[in-house]
């Protein structure tokens, strides 16, 4: 196969604008950013708690969460399609094949990556820094906060490693956004789509933005991160 | 003596089966100076840890200033009064100045207000010309005169220091004991644990020694034998 024709047409695509191309992105982006920004500050907080506060069932509840981490996003999709359909619990509220139902998707995709990651960057934290803190008179909340920014590259690492996991997801958004152009066909569904038509140039054109968008979060987190996240 | 500013009685404290600390009672008095010595391993941070509500332990009881004290829900109020210091202190990620407001801005003060109080306990401390220096790149000496900076400026009645001389080189150490021994004449409670010769044998410094969890007043000064 020649893939130097589709390429080049990709990279023309890219760059003329191409406004269907430019609304896969917008919807790709506009998606995993919401979810992350819905998700990030209940699981920053979930996995603070798991990792400062001791109680019945917590090993066995970070093992549930450490074990989600892997979970299929097509078995999420199915479940949220199955609660989201007309027939299900929540059928009423007409969220099937929404962006909508994505953001729920990816959120719940992110939860435990953002739990997980946070809980670890907590249990590595410097104990001293809870109790520097709380010995200089800083309330339960203050003392969190203080410690979470202290482990703050940890934390960022979480939040950035689950916006990489949902940008790049196809299962769920596939299952619960149905691929609707102009509506909620992302990057991945858009590629997946475009490959079995044969339309290999939007393909590698959304492939590229892909690859770039991950990459550059990357280099986002290494950026924010500055010689802190090398030491 | 100036007036009694800590009462404990009856103190105790357990690893597993065994008795760390067994102390009947511990007064301590505004304006002086204490040094707690004894072998490593002793009990001496876990009892500053405990006056400082950091750790719990079995308290017939716990009087600060003349009020009884429940130490199972260690009193906010009794945070602002005493601090602890621990051997390494730690310093917050941040800058020297904003290590230094942090007790502060927990207090709610204005921007203002804190600015000046942290400028003058930068001066105090000599670590004026160090705001510029991430915190994490600060010798020892420089971490405990910041650290000790952070703690004054939040005028304690009572301040721990663990170890606070421990690994620091002579002119660091020098500094240190300096401004240890302004704490005690700006009439400050100061309780230390440490292996320090200097430190234990300054003048005014009353001494105890922990052993076998029990706490025993030292009359006489120590020699350096006695502490190695």
């Amino acid at each position: 196969m020649d893939l130097l024709q589709p390429t080049r047409e990709a990279f023309s695509l890219l760059f003329s604008g191409n406004p269907e191309l430019w609304r896969i992105i917008f919807i790709s982006l506009r998606v995993s950013l919401i979810a992350m920004l819905v998700v990030t500050p209940l699981a920053v907080a979930v996995g603070f708690f798991l990792a400062t506060v001791a109680f019945p069932g917590r090993r066995a509840l970070v093992i549930l969460i450490q074990g989600l981490l892997s979970s299929p996003t097509v078995v999420v999709g199915l479940l949220l399609y199955l609660l989201l359909s007309r027939q299900g619990p929540f059928g009423s509220w007409h969220l099937l094949f929404t962006q909508e139902a994505m953001i729920i998707g990816q959120a719940i995709i992110a939860f435990p990556v953002v739990v997980a990651f946070t809980l670890s960057a907590v249990q590595g934290a410097d104990p001293r820094a809870h109790e520097t803190a709380v010995s200089l008179g800083a309330g339960t909340t203050r003392a969190a906060l203080t410690t979470l920014l202290e482990v703050r590259f940890g934390v960022m690492a979480a939040v950035f490693n689950a916006f990489g996991r949902v940008f790049s997801e196809i299962g769920c958004s596939l299952m619960v956004g149905g691929n609707i152009l102009g509506l909620t066909r992302n990057i991945p569904t858009a590629i997946a789509l475009e490959t079995s038509k044969g339309e290999f140039a939007q393909g590698i054109a959304l492939g590229i933005v892909l690859m770039a968008v991950a990459l550059g979060v990357n280099y986002a987190l290494a950026f924010v991160q500055g010689e802190g996240g090398l030491k | 003596m100036s007036g009694l500013l800590l009462q404990i009685e009856g103190l105790r404290k357990n690893y597993g089966a065994r008795r760390i600390l067994d102390i009947e009672r511990l007064a301590l008095h505004a304006g002086e100076s204490y040094v707690v010595t004894g072998d490593n391993g002793v009990g001496k941070t876990t009892l500053l840890r405990i006056i400082a509500g950091l750790e719990s332990a079995q308290i017939s009881r716990y009087q600060f200033e003349g009020r009884p004290i429940l130490l199972e829900n260690f009193p906010q109020r009794l945070r602002q009064e005493i601090i602890y210091v621990h051997q390494h202190p730690y310093l917050f990620k941040t800058t020297v100045a904003a290590n230094i407001g942090y007790g502060l801005k927990a207090r709610h003060l204005p921007k203002a207000e804190r600015e000046t109080l942290v400028k003058e306990a930068m001066e105090w401390a000599g670590v004026a010309h160090l705001n510029h220096v991430p915190p994490q790149e600060l010798s020892g000496g420089e971490k405990q005169r910041v650290a000790l900076a952070r703690t004054k400026v939040l005028k304690p009645k009572l301040y721990l220091l663990d170890e606070p001389t421990a690994n620091l080189d002579a002119e660091a150490r020098r500094q240190t004991i300096e401004l240890i021994q302004r704490l005690r004449l700006d009439n400050n409670c100061v309780l230390i644990a440490c292996h320090d010769y200097e430190l234990i044998n300054l003048p005014h410094m009353r001494r105890m020694t922990l052993t076998d969890g029990r706490l025993l007043p030292q009359v006489a000064a120590a020699s350096q034998e006695q502490i190695i």
